[in-house]
């Protein structure tokens, strides 16, 4: 079933393309989410595990591999259920036009996210991880025309890849320690090469997840069309780290930087995406650094570690998407009605489109933790988790997270109130209704109290997931209700007062402030960019007898760890006193190749050195690499006849300095190969009677090289001819550009200098 | 050049094509017991193309078709065994009785040895399509 359903994305990012008429794209494009989402829902709290696995290269244990338990069937519901809600709302936000490509992209990435999910297998998961960043970057960019767009696409791309290098990097190291790439296999891992391993990971993590210092990719993607944003930071792409630190913990957990780490950074994350969120005034982006706020407390529980925090965590995954994914429909439904999203100036909202302003009452509520929604009880849990770690870093994660959320109730009341209050003078124009629009945010802000009202049935999804992390969480439940009694009820209480209170205050306000961090990051982009021109000038100067020495020059450095292999014992002058003499010749005619004046004699000599070799050859008893280079000398000899067809008979003359620059590179190059030929002489055992034996009995042929050539080694063979088709064929693709430009590639200085 | 101005150059590599086209299929077929192959054959096949691009007579212009064509052979070599359940490029051999030929004993690998011929018989063709029109067409042009 995990094999179907995942081909069943592919095939309809396929079947979306190819789609004769644009309008059913969405509709197809939600097929393979939806039954994803009910087949994952059947096994919510079921406790079957599914796996499936193809082996790849069993020798390096790679292997494509899923497994899904109660967390990756929890998960999956919220990125395809989620998903499926998404499609419909496109439908509504784009209204008409051809969406085929985005349909299909915006499926592709549901895929990509569903494999990551249920990944079993470090690389597998890392595959679907590159996934996500590629499809989401073009998800960010698809108002390509949009300059904004483009550079936010790339400042995604670059942040999200480059984590994704050093979490390569990390799961190298903790593959080598852990000693399997199967995630499901690996026990706890300790000592200095998991701690390399643990950071390298958790700042990949932090990375996709958006955290300090990372966040700065997240705003820019709100040029991204809501639909896009409302899945990406909801249920999706950000989620990918925190689901990644949670699969990490049973083997990372106990590394003592994991906690530490990731819950300072964490935290810090919460308080500075609740600062962005309270300065800025674009409804869209309020929201934006709302869910870097809201990751930070993710991150911060889930790698907290004990049994209630990643309870915690998995809980406000939960309640997190389904909460913003309505408060992202809702604002893009009034960007597309109102076509602004400016909390300073949009008025009478409330009278004028009542659906989105409840759906972003509820959705709100929850976000801010208030009974009776979803959002309540897993902040409660959160706070809970923070008091039951003890001493001063206790006292400082329950400070943290207490702060955190106090801003975070701020922001929500401040965007609610600013967002909807009348500014006097006229209200905004509102365009007509859509249903396609505004159904998905009134299912999913109800969602948020149906959760609450079934707290228990949604505990008995989330405990075996949380469980599946950390034993310690099967002990725990959402409560609807702490009691009067519990310090955290109260705590919580007061977040909310305190929280409405700033909001109140702060709605009137907005200071938008510079974006921080989001321009470095562009301008580390040009400067790079700068920079890669700048040495590319350099190095490729375009001077062909320059890159040769060069060339040459690098490559007779390479032979220096090898010198120490030779042995000089095994040296002789000669086998056969035939081979001085024919040596004693190619020698002669390479020195007259050098001094000769003229180039087709200089060509000829250099025929003379070929057919030597070949005469070499054929005295060693090696009829076949005589014969082949015999041909080849024959053919290059043609063919420097044709190449001198263009060019004056002698050769110019040259400085002292470049002719002994170019003499030196040439001694030096012969002595390099001179040198790698002796150092690879070894006595290796001869098994020529069993490749003899072989070659006649499965070869079914008596010429030794040929049947190597053709059967025992066909496969290096292919390679070798697959590598020779790409070269001729980027031969033939530079020869036509030559003749397209009208028979003449730009000749550098020292070509032309050549040519009369 | 040489082109336009000897035809007795001309001649001579008209009138020694096809036998050295005769040479290069010797050597294909002799390849399995003695000294040759697929790739001497497409080496002889080349230096033909070489002269008659010297002496500017016709000679193979697609090498993009000698390509596609080698390739599609050679992988088909090697994929058809993974049909059977075989590896990846057993081969097969066959021994058959003819007429004329006698006993003849062949397999798959003649088939993937014609694949490298064209392989290496269009990276000739290409690289001196290249040469003409980068020097010879020059020159044309030029005189």
């Amino acid at each position: 079933m995990i094999w179907i359903l995942l081909v069943a994305h592919l095939v309809g990012v396929v079947a979306v393309l190819s789609l004769p008429n644009p309008r059913p794209a969405f509709a197809v494009a939600l097929t393979a989410p939806l039954a994803s989402a009910v087949w994952a829902a059947s096994r919510l709290g079921a406790g079957e595990i599914d796996t499936a696995r193809l082996d790849w290269v069993e020798g390096l244990d790679l292997a494509v591999s899923f497994r899904v338990g109660p967390l990756g069937a929890l998960l999956a519901v919220l990125v395809s259920g989620i998903g499926v809600l998404i499609f419909v709302y496109g439908q509504g936000y784009f209204g008409g036009g051809d969406r085929r490509g985005f349909a299909a992209t915006l499926l592709a990435f549901s895929g990509s996210m569903l494999g990551l999910v249920w990944a079993d297998d470090v690389w597998t998961l890392f595959l679907f991880w590159e996934a996500t960043s590629v499809t989401s970057f073009l998800l960010v960019g698809t108002k390509s025309t949009d300059s904004t767009a483009v550079t936010a696409a790339r400042r995604a791309l670059l942040v999200t890849v480059a984590g994704g290098l050093v979490l390569l990097a990390g799961l190298l190291v903790l593959v080598d320690v852990a000693g399997t790439a199967t995630l499901s296999e690996m026990g706890p891992v300790t000592g200095d090469q998991a701690t390399v391993a643990a950071v390298l990971i958790l700042v990949g993590a932090f990375t996709k997840s958006a955290q300090l210092p990372f966040h700065v990719w997240l705003p820019g993607a709100m040029a991204a069309p809501t639909p896009v944003s409302a899945y990406l930071h909801s249920a999706t792409m950000v989620k990918a780290g925190i689901v990644l630190i949670g699969v990490m913990h049973p083997v990372l957990g106990a590394v003592d930087i994991w906690s530490g780490l990731g819950v300072t950074v964490g935290l810090l994350t919460m308080f500075w995406g609740a600062i962005g969120a309270l300065r800025h005034a674009d409804a869209k982006l309020v929201l934006a650094w709302g869910t870097v706020s809201q990751l930070g407390l993710m991150t911060a529980m889930m790698s907290l570690g004990s049994g209630k925090a990643i309870f915690a965590a998995v809980s406000l995954v939960v309640a997190h998407a389904v909460f913003k994914a309505a408060l992202f429909m809702a604002v893009g439904e009034i960007d597309i009605r109102t076509g602004s999203r400016d909390l300073r100036s949009l008025s009478g909202l409330r009278t004028s489109m009542p659906v989105a302003f409840w759906v972003m009452v509820f959705a709100g509520l929850s976000m801010a933790g208030v009974p009776p929604l979803l959002g309540f009880p897993a902040k409660e849990a959160a706070i809970e988790a923070s008091l039951k770690e003890s001493g001063a870093s206790g006292d400082l994660i329950l400070a943290g997270v207490t702060i955190g959320s106090v801003l975070t109730v701020a922001y929500t009341t401040r965007l609610v109130l600013a967002l909807f209050s009348d500014k006097g003078g006229e209200s905004t124009e509102v365009a007509p209704f859509r249903w396609a629009a505004a159904a998905p945010s009134v299912l999913l802000s109800a969602l948020g109290i149906v959760g609450y009202v079934l707290a228990p049935s949604v505990t008995d999804w989330v405990v075996p997931a949380a469980a599946t992390l950390e034993t310690a969480s099967a002990g725990y439940a959402l409560l609807r209700w702490p009691g009067l009694d519990s310090t955290a009820f109260w705590i919580s209480m007061g977040i909310v007062a305190g929280g409405a209170i700033i909001g109140a205050a702060a709605a009137r306000h907005s200071s938008p402030p510079e974006p921080v961090g989001a321009n470095n990051v562009d301008r580390l982009v040009d400067r790079t960019l700068d920079l890669a021109k700048w040495t590319t000038g350099r190095v490729q100067h375009g001077s062909l007898p320059i890159y040769l020495v060069v060339m040459a020059l690098v490559a007779s450095l390479a032979v220096i760890p090898f010198l120490g292999s030779i042995d000089t014992d095994q040296l002789h002058a000669w086998d056969r006193p035939l081979q001085a003499g024919m040596g004693t010749t190619v020698v002669a005619a390479a020195i007259a190749v050098a001094v000769i004046r003229s180039r087709i004699g200089a060509a000829l000599a250099l025929g003379v050195v070929g057919l030597g070799v070949s005469a070499l050859f054929l005295i060693q008893g090696a009829p076949d690499l005589a014969l082949t280079q015999l041909l080849v000398e024959t053919v290059i000899v043609v063919g420097f006849v044709i190449g001198l067809g263009g060019l004056t008979t002698q050769f110019p003359a040259n400085g002292f300095v470049w002719r002994s620059v170019r003499i030196g590179t040439a001694v030096l190059a012969g002595a390099a190969v001179t040198a790698a030929l002796l150092a690879s002489a070894e006595d290796i055992p001869s098994n020529r009677e069993a490749l003899t034996a072989a070659a006649v009995d499965e070869g079914g042929g008596n010429n030794l090289v040929n049947v190597i050539l053709t059967d025992l080694r066909a496969l290096d063979t292919l390679g070798e001819v697959v590598v020779l088709v790409v070269a001729a064929m980027g031969v033939l693709a530079l020869s036509r550009a030559d003749t397209a430009r009208g028979g003449g590639a730009p000749l550098s200085d020292d070509v032309r200098k050549v040519r009369r | 050049m040489i082109r336009g101005r000897s035809p007795v150059v001309r001649s001579a590599i008209r009138a020694a094509s096809p036998l050295a086209l005769l040479v290069a299929a010797f050597l294909f077929f002799a390849g399995h017991n003695q000294p040759g192959g697929g790739f001497a054959a497409g080496l002889v096949i080349g230096a033909v193309v070489a002269l008659r691009t010297v002496a500017g007579i016709g000679r193979p212009q697609d090498a993009a078709r000698w390509f596609a064509v080698g390739t599609a052979l050679v992988s088909a070599v090697a994929l058809a065994p993974l049909l059977g359940g075989e590896p990846l490029l057993d081969q097969v051999i066959v021994s058959e009785t003819l007429p004329l030929l006698g006993k003849v004993k062949s397999g798959s690998a003649l088939v993937f040895d014609a694949g490298v011929t064209a392989i290496v018989v269009g990276l000739f063709v290409a690289v001196f399509d290249g040469l003409d029109a980068d020097e010879l067409g020059r020159d044309e042009v030029q005189v």
